[in-house]
């Protein structure tokens, strides 16, 4: 019983991360229909600044603030210089660049950071070991949990209660629509882009103390976040919730319960959503 | 559509001689080199063929070139099976692979096309890794080179054998010429132009899509092949998503929908990897910003900015039909 519970914890930590990385990447994607591949590399640059804002500050909280605004202050030189005229480009042309970007990016880490694996020792608030369920589990993960949890109510709160929200669900709908009522359509994508660059930079951060940190670390999260973005459905928070859950789940007990299969059911059950149901599991439109 | 014109064979040949010349008078680095170059172009050629034509960017061709070294390396290697029916069989085996992914993925188009692909690279990529009877992330060695002994060619020779993988490159890319400017290849860039239209022809789209990409992913196969004998060694690595962004990106820096594109740019990026290296440590940065230069300057790459540079120059001369100017135009959105 203790190994279920273990293992649904663990499983529910790798979601959450998952579920920071892929929020920012399907809004992005449905809302601007832009495919973005080096949201991976932001979220090891978040990682990286993380590393060093901690040696500047000599607290985790330090990596933990500046990580997302460094890496949402990259988003920005990236949106103006390369992103927005990309837009139309079609999504060959995105995916290439943005594939140039991954590679810009890695080497711009390992000039700065150098090739060796780094990490973030953990917050003393949340060192240790506390009581779950009759388990005992590492304290920052159940924080890792509970952040992302936070994440997915505040984001759920704004997208589903505020106007700002309503614009951004307006927009992935119908954006021509959405600019002839009035929505400045070209400034929510830019401040939805660096919302998304702000979480992955978190997710860098968060991850830091857990995973070690390291230039391929993006690249290594890159492919399952896209799964979560396409089986969720683009642009929709509800199916990156789901995404999140369900790949970080099979992940996690597929690793404990069956190594080979489960590796090969996630490509497996991306390529089933994508040729059975395009739209992913929650399509954002209706 | 593609034309075999007087420039493209100019340049085609001008590089196949000068891969030779070259490989006569190098080191055996060079030689490696010039290998490494020759199976390039020649997975770069198959990309061509189904993403500059067929409007199919495929992020599975990495895992399809490696099917190809695999099924060599374990028809060789574990089971000593003579090369020339493992090379049949690994050639069959990316083809068939190729049909099937240009099958199941031949509804969709745009991005969800290229995230199914991935999918399925990823899929045979990660079971390789796993599998530890494929010797796992460790790879496997021991493949055996092609036995040309009785034609009198000693392909442990580096010389000898970079010499025949230059051949097997010309040859793809002939096989591949022929395919484009026949029925077939004329049919295939109709519909990347209008698909709609081709499919209200009469014309089963989805089959010939499904059978571009087989012989692609055959083209792919026999790439892998090549670099399996190279090192003689195989690993997963030549199946990951990256290995496929490479070729695509090899495709790109040497201009999309020219064939000769795909193989000048398969040399350049080979010799740029190596010069690069020279001098720093960073050649990922350097491809990946001359990529994104390409990308934002209208995506021609090498090739396509000289033949739209001679192009410019004959502006006078009477344009080609207006249908014509329409499927340029169309290629270059591609």
């Amino acid at each position: 019983m203790n190994f279920w519970i273990v293992q649904a914890l663990n499983g529910l930590q790798l979601s959450m991360l998952l579920f920071l990385l892929s929020i920012g990447l399907t809004v992005i994607f449905g809302l601007m229909h832009f495919v973005n591949l080096a949201h991976g590399a932001l979220y090891a640059l978040g990682a990286y600044v993380g590393v060093s804002a901690f040696a500047l500050t000599g607290m985790y909280w330090g990596a933990f603030l500046l990580a997302p605004i460094a890496v949402a202050l990259a988003g920005v030189v990236l949106y103006l210089g390369l992103i927005r005229r990309m837009r139309k480009a079609g999504p060959m042309n995105q995916v290439l660049v943005t594939f140039g970007l991954i590679f810009v990016l890695l080497d711009i880490t390992r000039i700065i950071w150098g090739d060796l694996a780094l990490s973030i020792p953990e917050p003393q608030l949340f060192t240790g070991r506390s009581e779950v369920l009759g388990v005992a589990y590492p304290t920052y993960r159940l924080f890792i949990i509970g952040l992302g949890l936070t994440v997915m109510a505040g984001l759920w709160l704004l997208l589903s209660r505020t106007q700002i929200g309503a614009m951004i669900r307006a927009g992935v709908d119908n954006d021509q629509m959405a600019a002839c009522l009035g929505i400045n359509v070209e400034r929510l994508f830019f401040i939805v882009f660096c919302i998304g660059c702000a979480l992955a930079g978190l997710a860098g951060a968060v991850a830091a103390p857990v995973l070690s940190v390291t230039p391929s670390m993006g690249t290594q999260l890159l492919i399952p976040v896209l799964i979560v973005v396409v089986i969720g459905g683009l642009g929709s928070l509800k199916g990156a919730i789901a995404g999140s859950l369900l790949v970080g789940f099979i992940q996690t007990f597929g690793a404990v319960l069956a190594p080979q299969l489960a590796s090969v059911a996630i490509y497996a059950l991306l390529a089933a959503v994508l040729i059975f149901r395009p739209a992913g599991l929650f399509p954002a439109k209706a | 559509m593609f034309h075999q014109t007087t420039t493209k064979t100019v340049t085609i040949l001008l590089l196949f001689i000068g891969m030779a010349i070259y490989t006569v008078f190098a080191g055996f680095y060079g030689r490696e080199l010039v290998i490494e170059a020759a199976y390039l172009v020649i997975l770069a050629i198959s990309l061509d063929m189904v993403a500059g034509y067929g409007g199919m960017v495929s992020l599975c061709h990495g895992a399809i070139f490696g099917i190809g070294a695999y099924v060599f390396a374990i028809l060789t290697g574990m089971m000593g099976i003579s090369p020339f029916i493992a090379l049949v069989a690994a050639i069959a085996a990316s083809g068939l692979f190729g049909l099937f992914v240009g099958a199941v993925t031949s509804r969709t188009s745009g991005i969800f096309f290229i995230m199914t692909t991935l999918a399925f690279g990823q899929m045979v990529y990660v079971y390789t890794f796993e599998n530890r009877a494929l010797g796992g992330d460790d790879g496997m060695s021991g493949v055996a080179r092609l036995d040309l002994s009785m034609i009198g060619i000693d392909t442990n020779d580096s010389l000898q054998f970079a010499l025949l993988a230059v051949v097997f490159a010309a040859l793809s890319y002939a096989v591949a010429a022929f395919i484009m400017r026949s029925g077939f290849g004329r049919t295939l860039v109709g519909i990347r132009s209008n698909e709609v239209r081709m499919r209200a022809l009469g014309l089963p789209v989805l089959r010939y899509k499904a059978f571009a990409f087989g012989i692609s992913g055959a083209l792919a196969g026999l790439a892998g092949t090549i670099a399996a004998q190279q090192t003689m060694f195989v690993s997963p690595e030549m199946m990951s998503w990256m290995m496929s962004g490479e070729a695509l990106v090899i495709v790109i820096l040497g201009g999309l929908g020219t064939l000769v594109g795909a193989a000048v740019g398969a040399v350049l990026f080979v010799f740029l990897q190596h010069e690069v290296s020279e001098v720093t440590r960073y050649w990922h940065m350097v491809v990946g910003l001359v990529l994104i230069l390409v990308v934002v300057l209208g995506n021609r790459g090498a090739y396509g900015q000289i033949e739209h540079l001679l192009e410019r120059r004959k502006k006078g001369a009477p344009k080609a039909s207006a249908l014509e100017v329409a499927a340029e135009k169309d290629a270059s959105h591609a």
